[in-house]
């Protein structure tokens, strides 16, 4: 643990609870005193930074990766929020603290290794409901996100990744909602990335999502590209 | 007339849209049994709620609700149990992975290798640093049965005596003798908790894949499926990528750089591959990659196992391979 004091907080304010600094963002800890993977942490008058480290996380670089503005790439404060592909819960952690026990983050991952992980977490922190499934079935998910999400984000590194996410936007991003993709280049084989990209545009199209942004996220996150759309079904 | 299901409540709704019957979850059972719910909802099973529903209506079709069908929304206390729910559901999957055979057999795997690795090391150790010592000892002997006879010693004399060895020149200080016996007496153990592992393994496999195990044998059938993922993976791949399981590196090379495909990875490992010429091992690995393609379907579909005929089977068109190709082929060019 790498925990400093120090008088003033890191970086400059983007929010109440998130901070940027230099090539790195800073969450304020909704879980002070505890750490989910080793990140280094600042106190600040009794309150803890955490850092958020853009080479482990696809969200923390497309933040400080887009050209618009980077608080439309997180989930509201007081949302419903969708998570597929949570992994170990590193950057389900950094959005828990954005949102603390005000919205509800759901988070999907198929590999019982990673769920582990991510029940302790959800056991310390309120508001994080970790699911274990596949993020193309949807049965669980409806019943536990009745009204529908209005933040999906996606980090699945399996086959058909587009259509695997328009599937779940059109089953739950709710109208004005916003879809953030994180696509592994390497994990739809035989294609190269600017082909894969026109793909990709052509399915969140089809499935009446408007598309804001493309991002390479090259340097932070090596072969991934990330699509930042907005949307929801016309009629839902 | 549809029977639309929800964790906390069902409702027969008829063709007009007019809800007939509904029945609310009244929340006991507490988290518990609103996990079972969730968990039925997940799979497209029924609740107990839709059961009774369906008990009354037998004709309703059971189907996702919508806004329109008048389901009332969960009351606050049992929205409060929905989350926990969610969270016992994960607890109790995680829980159950160890279920999952797979798991179990790749972890017994990977940890022979690595028990195997420290064997080795140990073993090599043991007897370049013995053979130091004892100059006319045979090092290509048996070490395990060596250490083990050196760990109840009382010193390097009276060993290298009970061998009928001549004795050391220079005799290793008490300390380090002492170290010497402490390193024979690990290879000792390390070779039990070897034998255990395998035994274990074996075990598994048996259960987990007996088609492929009569065929290949408990060993080579674990790897085949650790290599390929899974049980139900290695019944997927075609048996062309069966028979270079285990010759990643030199197979990616081919691609890369169209150094000559590789003809066997772990099957290599089978007498009848290994002990075969080397200009039939191609075809023979080909034919009984496809034997372990069609077991391993067997295995992970439920099918009749393969029984000691069709294994003999295997081994008839082994020696018709080897009996067609008697000599290797004239070198082109």
């Amino acid at each position: 643990m790498v925990a400093r004091s120090s008088s003033r907080p890191p970086g400059t304010a983007m929010t109440e609870r998130l901070r940027r600094g230099k090539g790195d963002l800073w969450t304020r800890s909704a879980d002070p005193g505890h750490l989910v993977h080793g990140e280094s942490i600042r106190r600040v008058n009794g309150v803890e930074w955490r850092r958020w480290d853009p080479s482990r996380s696809k969200i923390a670089a497309g933040l400080l990766r887009t050209t618009g503005d980077p608080l439309r790439l997180l989930p509201p404060e007081e949302s419903h929020a969708l998570y597929l592909g949570a992994g170990h819960g590193g950057t389900i952690s950094h959005l828990h603290d954005l949102m603390d026990e005000h919205g509800r983050l759901v988070a999907v991952d198929l590999s019982p290794r990673c769920m582990r992980d991510l029940t302790s977490l959800a056991r310390r922190r309120p508001g994080l409901v970790p699911v274990l499934g596949d993020a193309r079935h949807h049965g669980l998910l409806r019943p536990l996100l009745p009204q529908g999400v209005s933040w999906i984000f996606q980090d699945v590194a399996q086959a058909h990744q587009a259509s695997i996410f328009a599937a779940a936007c059109s089953s739950f991003l709710r109208k004005g909602g916003t879809g953030v993709l994180s696509l592994k280049v390497a994990s739809d084989r035989g294609t190269d990335a600017d082909v894969l990209r026109a793909d990709v545009e052509a399915v969140l199209e089809a499935s009446s999502l408007r598309l804001d942004e493309v991002m390479d996220l090259a340097g932070l996150q090596d072969d991934h590209l990330m699509f930042v759309v907005h949307g929801g079904p016309e009629d839902a | 007339m549809r029977l639309v299901v929800e964790w906390h409540a069902s409702a027969v709704v008829d063709d007009d849209g007019v809800q007939v019957d509904l029945l609310v979850w009244d929340g006991r059972g507490g988290v518990a049994a609103a996990a079972e719910r969730l968990h039925a909802v997940g799979a497209g099973r029924l609740t107990p709620e839709a059961k009774r529903l369906l008990e009354r209506f037998d004709d309703a079709t059971p189907s996702v609700p919508t806004p329109d069908d008048g389901l009332p929304s969960p009351e606050a206390e049992h929205l409060a149990l929905l989350d926990e729910a969610a969270l016992f559901l994960a607890e109790q999957g995680v829980a159950d992975a160890a279920g999952d055979l797979d798991r179990r057999i790749e972890h017994l795997q990977r940890a022979m290798d690595e028990v195997r690795v420290a064997a080795n090391l140990q073993g090599s150790r043991f007897i370049e640093w013995l053979g130091l010592f004892l100059v006319d000892l045979d090092l290509d002997q048996d070490r395990v049965a060596l250490a083990r006879t050196l760990a109840a010693a009382d010193d390097l004399g009276s060993f290298a005596r009970g061998l009928g060895l001549a004795a050391p020149m220079h005799a290793p200080a008490r300390a380090e003798w002492r170290s010497l016996r402490d390193l024979a007496q690990s290879i000792g153990e390390v070779q039990g908790r070897l034998d255990r592992l395998e035994a274990a393994l074996r075990t598994l496999v048996d259960d987990h894949l007996p088609s492929l195990s009569r065929l290949v044998g408990p060993l080579l059938a674990a790897k085949l499926c650790v290599t390929a993922g899974g049980k139900g993976r290695l019944a997927r791949l075609p048996s062309s990528t069966v028979q270079v399981l285990g010759a990643e590196q030199a197979f990616f090379a081919h691609l890369r750089t169209g150094s000559p495909p590789p003809k066997h990875g772990h099957l290599f490992g089978h007498p009848w591959v290994k002990r075969s010429p080397w200009w039939v091992r191609g075809k023979v690995a080909r034919m009984l990659a496809g034997r372990c393609s069609i077991a391993a379907r067997l295995d992970a579909y439920g099918g009749v196992p393969l029984d000691h005929d069709a294994v003999a089977s295997v081994d008839a068109k082994v020696e018709a391979i080897r009996a067609a190709h008697p000599r290797p082929p004239k070198r082109r060019g």
